[in-house]
């Protein structure tokens, strides 16, 4: 099987995957206890037939699995339905939301592969040294310790206490510095826009670091024990060149695997970064939404990061199969 | 074709990098600036950015709008009305059906449109005419004649007592502009008021501007933008305030408090406010339907100790269904109730019990999440102390909001919730204790004595203030009697302020905070 025909192959099975997901989700947000009506009109005089117009307005009025295959029959036409709280398009929503996300998980992304890499090659080639056992450490730490729990102790340390960083909010580098009071020019924009970063990137980073770090270590301890590095060494190649050409690069693979399928977890951790830091992203909307029971919200986040996380497993797959020559394309022997 | 790139070398980014984070810590430059007319809110939860009043239904919102518009009448310091828009009070005719209201000449919405009658009759008669949420605030109106550019007579269909302790502090909307484009007008809202709309990002931030050609120069205004972002994030909010990143931060939690305080840069204030928090009991099924069943049970705690220890400085006790500054306005005797509501005594408690629940009496009392389910796990432990215990459930909201109405024991004995009202004790005795809110807002089912319900309605249907209070006043004291529903504090409007912030202060209406533009109060920022 070529490279094409098993992409199309992946694709076409992830499709049951989706529909199996939407069904879960669905029937998770529209079966749970609360009624969003009730709770939207909590705290205020009202009647029955008040109830009723609201229901009919969205639709919750009819049978479950009618709403679904609605659900659907809009998803397939790109209408991830309306809001039940706002006024707005639930696509409208996740438009305005996602940039700041994104924004938030590829700079964690891109801290954790900055500072894993170099430490997980450091505790390799220093393996049972005090380097060692220091990175060792903060990867122990790193996978153990939830990233908001991690957001709220860097804030105390560097805002509240030293006063270095802002504690929450976040300086977008697509505006101009018309839109932000005291910014005058670009370099500002983006300087402030590094500062606000800084904290929640290394929050949401730091899981990410510590699994790919101790994947690299391990994977560079093994590549640094095989035969051809050891003749390498005997030709007297430098240690430098070595590490460089013969060890880290067949070392990479594992570690492109664990990035590809983290993608949706770092997503996942942003729900709550976002909201210790106070970031207008998705999974602040995400948490509002269930707060409110605003089905619609909810779902079409979820199904967002469902069709993202599939969509990662199966770029996943292609590259390793592509990288590796050893993976097939699912020829039998 | 290949484009001849710069090479990104290892040390580049190495570089790079560093040079990045040595900026970053040494602050070389950027960061806040120094505009004294300058304040940023930081608000307690995200607005639904609806910033039209005739559709708004969220306190956060208003409290951004609230500096935009105008009322025909604003509160004072306390929960009494004033005269803003409206010369003075209005006359009231035909048995408290007919009011008419005058309004200064010469007042301009910001974009330059006078400030008439109309727009004022539009405020009034747009929520029930366009079915909004705020319908029910406004549905008593039967028609508005406009007797000309500044005057108006409102006919209501019925008397309705709370129209002038509420309903006539109408926010007053630009009808030709509204009318023109309602879903623009929600987000870019043109109003009278001291402050003009400014920028805004959905949920991220609103700003307002001094309107330096406001009509009122009574008004002592030193603000120039005022700029509103929510954190709903409690220890982030602290976190704000404490870095120095707000100048205000709204709603501070108990257990912050005295170290806010201590902070020599803060100044932490509250106001009690018009918020009711309760512990209704089932009065349809199963035990707790014996008055002296819920007496046992309120005898088994005490509340103030419970308030002392976990919201000393964040909330306040209360004795009846009206909250205490609700009570400022009307004067109901609150000492009274007061000694009348049960007092802790576990062996009164025990007594009751035994003689009135069964022996395997294990209640179940629902409550939301923060201080009313600590206050349901303090019950449920002093019952057990008392050889009872309860089954204390902690639910999110929208599951009590489904559960509480259904009347069933097996679902709750006891169930805990809140009500924010206005000055008005309708806001309290309707909603939650006259039987046609049964299975809507209220789920005790308490039948009362022969007239309670009457009475309830007989109250909304008066005008006249001191009739009102006769009616209403045993209406309360049979409450605190019979106890459908134990009052159990009301919380108060709390911030944390720069202390170079002067003047400042909460005020007990959540949505008239920051209390900005007021005449009893002179805000400036050092």
């Amino acid at each position: 099987m070529g490279l094409l025909k098993y992409t199309i192959f992946r694709f076409l099975q992830s499709i049951p995957v989706l529909l199996g997901i939407s069904v879960i989700v669905f029937a998770l947000a529209n079966l749970g206890p609360g009624d969003p009506v009730r709770m939207m009109l909590h705290g205020q005089e009202y009647d029955q037939e008040m109830v009723e117009a609201i229901e009919a307005r969205y639709g919750l009025d009819r049978p479950v699995h009618e709403r679904y295959l609605t659900y659907m029959a809009g998803i397939f036409q790109g209408d991830l339905g309306e809001s039940i709280h706002r006024n707005r398009t639930v696509l409208g929503l996740m438009g305005d939301r996602i940039a700041p996300t994104l924004l938030l998980v590829l700079s964690a992304y891109a801290f954790a592969l900055a500072t894993s890499i170099p430490l997980g090659i450091l505790a390799a080639k220093r393996r049972n040294k005090p380097e060692d056992h220091v990175s060792r450490i903060i990867a122990l730490i790193g996978v153990s310790t939830p990233s908001f729990w991690i957001g709220i102790m860097l804030i105390l340390l560097f805002a509240v206490t030293l006063g270095w960083l802002p504690s929450s909010g976040l300086v977008y580098p697509w505006r101009t510095p018309a839109d932000y009071r005291g910014i005058g020019s670009y370099p500002e924009l983006y300087y402030e826009t590094i500062r606000h970063l800084l904290l929640p990137m290394i929050a949401l980073g730091t899981l990410q670091m510590a699994t790919l770090m101790r994947v690299e270590r391990t994977q560079m301890i093994d590549s640094l024990q095989k035969d051809y590095v050891k003749l390498a060494r005997a030709y007297g190649i430098s240690e430098r060149t070595i590490l460089r050409k013969h060890a880290f690069q067949v070392a990479q693979l594992p570690v492109i695997t664990i990035v590809g399928l983290n993608l949706s977890t770092a997503i996942g951790g942003a729900v709550l970064t976002e909201y210790v830091f106070n970031i207008n992203g998705m999974g602040r909307l995400f948490i509002e939404s269930i707060d409110q029971n605003d089905y619609q919200v909810t779902m079409g986040i979820t199904m967002l990061l469902a069709t993202l996380f599939v969509i990662g497993v199966i770029i996943t797959d292609i590259a390793y199969a592509y990288v590796d020559p050893r993976v097939t394309y699912g020829e039998s022997e | 074709m290949a484009h001849d790139m710069p090479q990104l070398t290892r040390r580049h980014v190495l570089g790079s990098g560093a040079a990045i984070s040595a900026a970053a810590i040494a602050g070389c430059f950027g960061g806040d600036d120094d505009d004294d007319s300058f304040i940023h809110i930081t608000q307690s939860q995200e607005r639904d950015e609806d910033f039209d009043p005739v559709i708004a239904n969220d306190a956060y919102s208003a409290q951004v709008y609230q500096l935009v518009y105008d009322g025909l009448y604003e509160f004072g310091e306390g929960l009494e009305l004033e005269p803003n828009v409206a010369t003075d009070f209005p006359d009231v005719e035909n048995d408290g059906t007919r009011y008419l209201f005058e309004i200064h000449e010469g007042i301009e919405f910001h974009n330059g449109d006078e400030l008439t009658a109309s727009d004022v009759a539009h405020s009034f008669t747009a929520p029930v005419e366009e079915d909004t949420e705020n319908a029910s605030s406004y549905n008593m109106i039967e028609d508005i004649e406009i007797i000309d550019d500044h005057q108006l007579q409102v006919d209501l269909f019925d008397p309705y007592g709370p129209f002038e302790l509420q309903t006539m502090a109408v926010t007053i909307v630009n009808e030709d502009v509204r009318t023109d484009d309602p879903e623009d007008y929600n987000t870019n809202p043109v109003g009278s008021g001291p402050y003009t709309w400014g920028d805004w990002s959905a949920n991220e931030f609103a700003e307002v501007e001094l309107w330096d050609d406001y009509w009122d120069d009574d008004l002592e205004l030193n603000i120039d933008t005022v700029r509103f972002e929510a954190h709903a994030d409690e220890a982030g909010r602290i976190s704000d305030i404490d870095a120095g990143n707000t100048d205000v931060a709204m709603d501070i939690p108990n257990a912050d408090w005295e170290d806010l305080d201590a902070n020599d840069d803060v100044t932490v204030t509250g106001a009690e406010s018009p918020t009711y928090m309760y512990m209704a009991f089932n009065c349809n099924e199963g035990p707790t339907t014996n008055p002296e069943v819920r007496r046992a049970i309120c005898h088994a705690f005490s509340m103030q100790d419970f308030i002392e220890t976990h919201a000393e400085h964040v909330a306040s006790p209360m004795y009846s269904p009206v909250p205490p500054v609700v009570n400022e306005v009307w004067g109901f005797p609150e000492d009274e109730y007061r000694d009348m509501l049960p007092e802790y005594d576990p062996d009164e408690a025990e007594a009751l019990l035994d003689e009135h629940a069964p022996d395997d009496f294990e209640p179940t009392i629902i409550a939301p999440e923060g201080l009313r389910a600590q206050l349901a796990e303090r019950i449920a432990t002093r019952l057990d102390e008392i050889g009872y215990g309860a089954d204390a459930q902690i639910l999110s909201f929208d599951a009590l909001v489904d559960t509480y109405v259904t009347g069933e024991y097996e679902d709750y004995a006891m169930y805990f919730l809140g009500w924010t009202g206005g000055p008005d004790p309708d806001y309290y005795l309707y909603p939650l204790f006259h039987e046609s809110q049964e299975e809507v807002n209220q789920g005790h089912f308490y039948e009362g004595s022969d007239g309670f319900h009457d009475a309830i309605a007989e109250g909304r249907e008066t005008a006249d203030q001191d009739e009102r209070y006769d009616i209403y006043e045993p209406v309360i004291r049979e409450i605190v009697e019979e106890l459908p529903a134990l009052p159990a504090f009301t919380q108060d409007n709390t911030m944390a302020i720069g202390q170079y912030v002067d003047g400042l202060e909460a005020h007990p209406n959540v949505a008239s905070n920051p209390n900005l533009a007021s005449k009893h109060y002179d805000v400036s920022v050092e």
